[in-house]
This record gives structure tokens, C-alpha cells and sequence, in this order.
């Protein structure tokens, strides 16, 4: 087996043109993302953890062709993503998938649970008839459902039934790359440890890698091998999971890590915390030198002009801060 | 309890025969922040508007008490109990931008609530609106009174909607997942102002919401809510450190811990909350519940002291935290 990464993700940008009104004048351009590189190997599941509107949603799109990128290059199992015919792109979709945070959104409600399953298989002429019926009850099995599930419609399953369906249809090509983009934030937390169980499960059979996208830093926590931090359009930090929560570095890492509450209520009373003054600045106008210098407990006159790069650590972590 | 503010008795709450609130009573303290968690469609919400008497046209109130300060809420006509809103009691939602007016300045939002329990002209409407929002944090307070709701970001909202909530000076501040739809660095500040609060004027908050960590933070004590009931009420260390009900020790074993070894089997709560028109007779959980033995379905267990200062409605109650080690197994 290669050890060639299943994602390479090199220099993406994704800019969105800002809405000019009528009466508006057409302002700067949104930068969703901005400069990302990062990879990841077979087997592997990298977070990608960061506010809401840091770009994590558009740089998953991106990753499976659903968004145009501005610059950069993206490969999936070294094929091109980006600039790919819809010809190359339908060959590289068999090899990455997606699975979205709503599962209600993401089935079609007058399709039955088989179809919906069966659907990519048809389509490519991977299987018909009674193999067909015979991949898709053996899908819904590997997910927790019953083959007899096949012939019911999305609106007679639970949420976290409907997220089941969904990752039985992403994983029928198996693929090399599965992206989830917060495949359990709108789960019950009981409903939420299933899925959760089921995606490690299915890693362990398959093989599969994740890029896993979730603002909830326990599940990122439990579920990742590596973990990279997002904000406003670039990464902070990328390190192996322990090292990131052991030893986190960035100003803003840290931020965000002493913002989640601990479910435990020792634990969390007696932690240190770094409560962030003001917002997410806007993506359309990213401040100059290092973008958190704003809110940062430790920015100097240099972070507001010089743009940190991503540097190597000696513990394996990559951080973009003057001095951390 | 002799410096109590709220207590909810037997409070119930029907929609189209099911009894989606039944028999719910608690008791709050003055200072005091009392977590209502449970699984989606226990009740909560349903709790919090049945006792500020906002229940939606599908509800129906199927008797209870609720006694505020001594003031039994049920018995007083919609009139007095439009004043009581806003004044000794507040409410927020969970969806800030919803519950704003979009049209209206944030100013004259927070203006006319407090002109609708005091006297006093504009100037100093404005006044005690600027200071409201200097005091939830909103940086130029000044500025932001002129702004409208979609000038703000979320977390700026909700900091309104709380200024709104508190610039009357409530005794009882019921928060409906008040940080569910905010980020956590901002939900970190909601909270950190909610606690200064209690700090500060002694309020007491019910707050809703499922995340254990928002408890652990936050709570003084916890009421556990499954199916319309409510399950376990006990201090913030001794339930997570003992839970005394199944429901509560499997719910805490299926949270990602940090005791727990990455990607190891967590536990989970097989099957799904009975549906309300199919609740049966007996405890609602014995049907999910690994400890359950003929009497759970058979006779609904009561809220019984089971330790000082806690309740469980379990028979099997003492057993309960055995469940707790699943995750770690
Ligand atoms: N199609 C689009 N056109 C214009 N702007 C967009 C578009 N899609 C996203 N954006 C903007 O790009 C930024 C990044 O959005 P994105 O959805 O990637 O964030 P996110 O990190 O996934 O946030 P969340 O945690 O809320 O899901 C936001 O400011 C968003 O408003
Ligand atoms: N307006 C309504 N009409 C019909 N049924 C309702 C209505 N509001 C709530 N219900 C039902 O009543 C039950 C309790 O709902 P409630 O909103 O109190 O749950 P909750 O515990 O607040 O859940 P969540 O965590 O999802 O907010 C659920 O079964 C719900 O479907
Ligand atoms: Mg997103
Ligand atoms: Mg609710």
C-alpha cells in the first residue's frame, strides 16, 4: 500500500465576489479561505476545528469539487481537483465523499432509503438488479440497520437513523476520503456516540480517511489523529492530536480550547480561562500582518504588519504565531 | 428552604392528550442556577414556557402550580401577568435575531423595556438602556443604541436580548439554550456575564440546555428531564460525580471525556425516547434502561430523597453510577 496522502491540499484560496446592491457599492471580496495547505494519509482523520465563518464549510466544498477554488491545488488520491472536466471529477468522486451536517437536507424525501443507498452504484454501473439490493442491504447492515430498513422513506427514521443512511451511501464506492462537515452537531448526544462509534468502526473495516469538521473540540478530541485549527481563512496550528491538546501553542488555540467547557464541573471550575474580548472579525476584511493580532492577548506592533508563516515545532506542531 | 423564588409543583402540560409535561416540581433559590437537561423533546422548553404562561396554541396546561416568591403565577389574571414578565421575570431564547424586532433600533428595543416598568422620560430611558448594554459588554454602547438588529453580530444579540432581559431587574431569569446557536469563545462570555449576574443582583436563572459542559460550567444544581418527567435533581459535582438514575448515568458515558481513550467505544443509550401518545405505564426509560426489572414497568418509581439534597425516581436508584464506568470500558 502507498503512502501517498488521500488529500493534498495545496496553497487553496476561495474568494467569493461580494453582492454590489443596487445602492451598495461593491465591496472588498470575501476570503473564505486563504492560503490553506495541508494533507492527509490513508487511515487518517484530520480535524479541522475553528469559529463559525472561518472557512472550514468552503474549504470542505472545495475538497470535493462542490466550490471553486480561487488559486492553489487540490489532489485527491493524486488526481486533480481542481480545473477537473466533469468527466475526471465523476472518477474522483468515487474516491472521496461527503456527509453534511443536517442528514433530513441531505436525503431525497420521495427517494426510499434504498434508492437513496443504491443510487451512486447504479449510476456508475457498479451494480443492478438483485446485486444491487444485495450491496445495499449489505451497507445498511454495516451501519446498524436492517436490510427491511430499504424499502422505508427518510421521514420514517430518526435523525441519527437518517445519519446512518447517509454514511451507508457515502461509504458504497468506497471511498478513500470521506469529508464530514459536523456529521454529528445536530444529533441528540446519546444518538451522537453512536455515530461517532460507527465512523471509528468503519475506519478499523475500511480503511477510510476523514476529513473531520466539527466546532466541538471533546468529539474532535476523541475522533482525530491529527488536528488543524482555522481562522479567518488560514491555519493557525496543525499538530498529532496529543500534542495539540497537551501542549497547545497558538494565542488563539489556546483561546478556543479554554472557551469549551469541560463536562466536568471539578475540572472546569478550577481551569484557567482566556475569554477572547470582541468578535470574528469579517472575512471581507481580514486585518493586515497575523488576522487574530485583534483579539489577541499578546499581539505586539509586529503581528499587526507581518503575517506569520506556518513553522515546524520541535514537538511536531506547525504554528503561525510571532511568539508562541 | 427559607430564601426560596421559585417552585414549581406538579406542573403538566398536554398536546393533544399526551402528557408531554407531566408532573414536573422543583424549587429554586434566590442566587441560585438551576440546569434543566435532557435529550430534544423531553419538555424543557415546554416547562419554561408553561411556567411563564407562553405555552403555544397546541399546549395545554394540565394543572401545577408555579410560585413566584410566594406569588402563585397559574391564579394571576393575563394582565398582572403581562406586568410580571419583563419585570421579576425574563426569558430568553435561543434564536437572538429571531426575537428581535428587525425594524427597530436596539436602543429603542431596550428603551421600551424598561419604560414599561418605570416611570421616566427619554433621556433617561437612554440612559439606563446605555448603561444596561455598558454592563452586558457591548463595546460603544452609545453608538449601538442607534444600530438595528442585522448591524450586530449573533453574540452582540444575544448580549441585547440579555440586556433587554435584565434591565428591569429580575429575580428569575429563564434562559432557553441561551449560547446553543453561538460560537464558543462568545458562548464563554454569555456565560461569564450570566454568572456575574447572579453574582452581582442575585438573580436566579433556569437555564436549558444539553450540553454537559454548559452544566459543569455553569450549574449550581441539576434537574434531569426524560420524557416529560424529570428524572434526577441533585448538586453539579455530585451528579456528575454519582449519578443516581440510569438515564443521567448513561447520558454522562456517552459524552467524549477527557479520562477517556481516544476512539474507544463509547457508551451509548440503545433505542429511542418513546414517542408521547406510546407512554406506557411505569418508568419511561425501563425501556432502554440496562438495569430494569419487572416493577419499573409496572409502577411509575416517585422523585424520592435518595441522599441529602438529592432526588431520583428510580427503584433501582442506588445502583445507577455502575452505568457510569461504561465509556471507560
Ligand atoms: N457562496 C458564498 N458566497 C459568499 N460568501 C460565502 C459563501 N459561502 C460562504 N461564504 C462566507 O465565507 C465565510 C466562510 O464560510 P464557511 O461556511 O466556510 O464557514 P464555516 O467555518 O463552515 O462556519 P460554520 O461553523 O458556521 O459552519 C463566511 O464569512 C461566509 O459568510
Ligand atoms: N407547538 C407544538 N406543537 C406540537 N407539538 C409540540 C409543540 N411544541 C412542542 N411539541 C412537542 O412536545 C414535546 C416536548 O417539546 P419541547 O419543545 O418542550 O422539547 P425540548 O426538551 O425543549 O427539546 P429541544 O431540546 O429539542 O428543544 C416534543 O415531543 C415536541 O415534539
Ligand atoms: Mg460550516
Ligand atoms: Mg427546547
Amino acid at each position: 500500500m502507498s503512502t501517498d496522502p488521500v488529500l493534498a491540499v495545496d496553497d487553496v484560496a476561495v474568494h467569493f465576489a461580494a453582492r454590489g446592491g443596487l445602492l451598495a457599492p461593491k465591496g472588498p471580496p470575501v476570503r473564505a479561505v486563504d492560503g490553506v495547505t495541508l494533507a492527509i494519509a490513508p487511515g487518517e482523520t484530520l480535524g479541522l476545528v475553528g469559529e463559525s465563518g472561518c472557512g472550514k464549510s468552503t474549504l470542505s466544498n472545495a475538497v470535493v469539487g462542490l466550490v471553486k477554488p480561487t488559486r492553489g491545488s487540490i489532489k485527491v488520491a493524486g488526481q486533480e481537483v481542481v480545473g477537473a472536466d466533469p468527466d475526471a471529477l465523476r472518477a474522483i468522486r468515487r474516491n472521496v465523499q461527503m456527509i453534511f451536517q443536517d442528514p433530513a437536507l441531505s436525503l431525497n424525501p420521495r427517494m426510499t432509503i434504498g434508492e437513496s443507498v443504491g443510487e451512486p452504484l447504479r449510476v456508475r454501473g457498479i451494480a443492478s438488479g438483485a446485486a444491487l439490493r444485495e450491496r445495499v442491504a449489505t451497507l445498511l447492515t454495516s451501519v446498524g440497520l436492517r436490510p427491511e430498513h430499504a424499502a422505508r422513506y427518510p421521514h420514517q427514521f430518526s435523525g441519527g437513523q437518517r445519519q446512518r443512511v447517509v454514511i451507508a451511501r457515502a461509504l458504497g464506492l468506497e471511498p478513500a476520503l470521506v469529508v464530514c462537515d459536523e456529521p454529528v452537531s445536530a444529533l441528540d448526544v446519546s444518538v451522537r456516540a453512536q455515530i461517532l462509534n460507527l465512523l471509528v468502526d468503519l475506519q478499523r473495516r475500511m480503511g477510510v480517511a476523514y476529513l473531520f469538521v466539527s466546532h466541538d473540540l471533546a468529539v474532535v478530541r476523541h475522533i482525530c489523529d491529527r488536528v488543524a485549527v482555522m481562522y479567518l481563512g488560514r491555519l493557525v496550528e496543525v499538530a498529532p492530536r496529543d500534542t495539540l491538546f497537551g501542549a497547545p501553542k497558538h494565542p488563539y488555540t489556546l483561546a478556543l480550547m479554554s472557551a469549551v467547557p469541560e463536562p466536568d464541573p471539578v475540572r472546569q471550575r478550577t481551569r484557567q480561562r482566556i475569554v477572547l474580548q470582541g468578535d470574528l472579525p469579517s472575512p471581507s476584511r481580514v486585518p493586515t500582518g497575523c488576522a487574530f493580532h485583534t483579539r489577541c492577548p499578546r499581539a505586539t506592533a509586529l503581528c499587526a504588519q507581518e503575517r506569520p508563516a506556518l513553522t515546524p515545532r520541535d514537538d511536531g506542531a506547525l504554528v503561525a504565531c510571532h511568539h508562541a | 428552604m427559607t430564601d426560596a423564588l421559585l417552585r414549581v409543583e406538579d406542573l403538566g402540560v398536554t398536546i393533544g392528550g399526551a402528557p408531554v409535561v407531566d408532573g414536573v416540581s422543583f424549587a429554586m433559590r434566590k442566587g441560585e442556577v438551576l440546569a434543566l437537561v435532557g435529550e430534544s423533546g423531553c419538555g424543557k422548553s415546554l416547562t419554561a414556557l408553561a411556567l411563564l404562561r407562553l405555552l403555544p396554541p397546541a399546549a395545554r396546561l394540565a394543572g401545577g402550580r408555579v410560585l413566584l416568591d410566594g406569588t402563585d403565577l397559574a391564579a394571576l389574571p393575563d394582565r398582572a401577568m403581562r406586568r410580571l414578565r419583563g419585570q421579576a421575570l425574563s426569558i430568553i431564547f435561543q434564536e437572538p435575531t429571531a426575537s428581535l424586532d428587525p425594524l427597530t433600533t436596539v436602543g429603542s428595543q431596550v428603551m421600551e423595556a424598561w419604560r414599561a416598568h418605570n416611570a421616566g422620560g427619554a433621556a433617561q430611558a437612554r440612559r439606563a438602556a446605555r448603561d444596561m448594554l455598558d454592563a452586558v459588554g457591548i463595546p460603544d454602547a452609545e453608538k449601538r443604541l442607534d444600530q438595528y438588529p442585522f448591524e450586530l453580530s449573533g453574540g452582540m444579540c444575544q448580549r441585547i436580548m440579555i440586556a433587554i432581559a435584565l434591565i428591569c431587574g429580575p429575580s428569575l431569569l429563564v434562559a432557553d439554550e441561551p449560547t446553543t446557536a453561538l460560537d464558543v469563545t462568545i458562548q464563554a462570555q454569555i456565560l461569564d456575564l450570566m454568572r456575574r449576574l447572579v453574582a452581582e443582583r442575585g438573580a436566579g436563572v433556569l437555564i436549558i440546555t444539553h450540553d454537559m459542559g454548559v452544566v459543569a460550567d455553569i450549574a449550581d444544581r441539576v434537574a434531569v428531564m426524560y420524557a416529560g418527567r424529570i428524572v434526577e435533581v441533585a448538586p453539579v459535582t455530585d451528579l456528575f460525580a454519582a449519578p443516581r438514575h440510569p438515564y443521567t448515568a448513561m447520558l454522562l458515558a456517552s459524552v467524549p471525556r477527557l479520562d477517556v481513550v481516544p476512539k474507544a467505544v463509547l457508551a451509548t443509550i440503545e433505542g429511542s425516547v418513546p414517542a408521547p401518545e406510546a407512554f406506557g405505564s411505569g418508568c419511561r426509560f425501563a425501556g432502554r434502561c440496562p438495569l430494569a426489572v419487572a416493577r419499573c414497568t409496572a409502577e411509575t418509581p416517585p422523585l424520592n430523597e435518595v441522599a441529602p439534597g438529592r432526588l431520583a425516581a428510580c427503584w433501582r436508584s442506588a445502583e445507577a453510577s455502575t452505568l457510569l464506568s461504561g465509556a471507560a470500558a
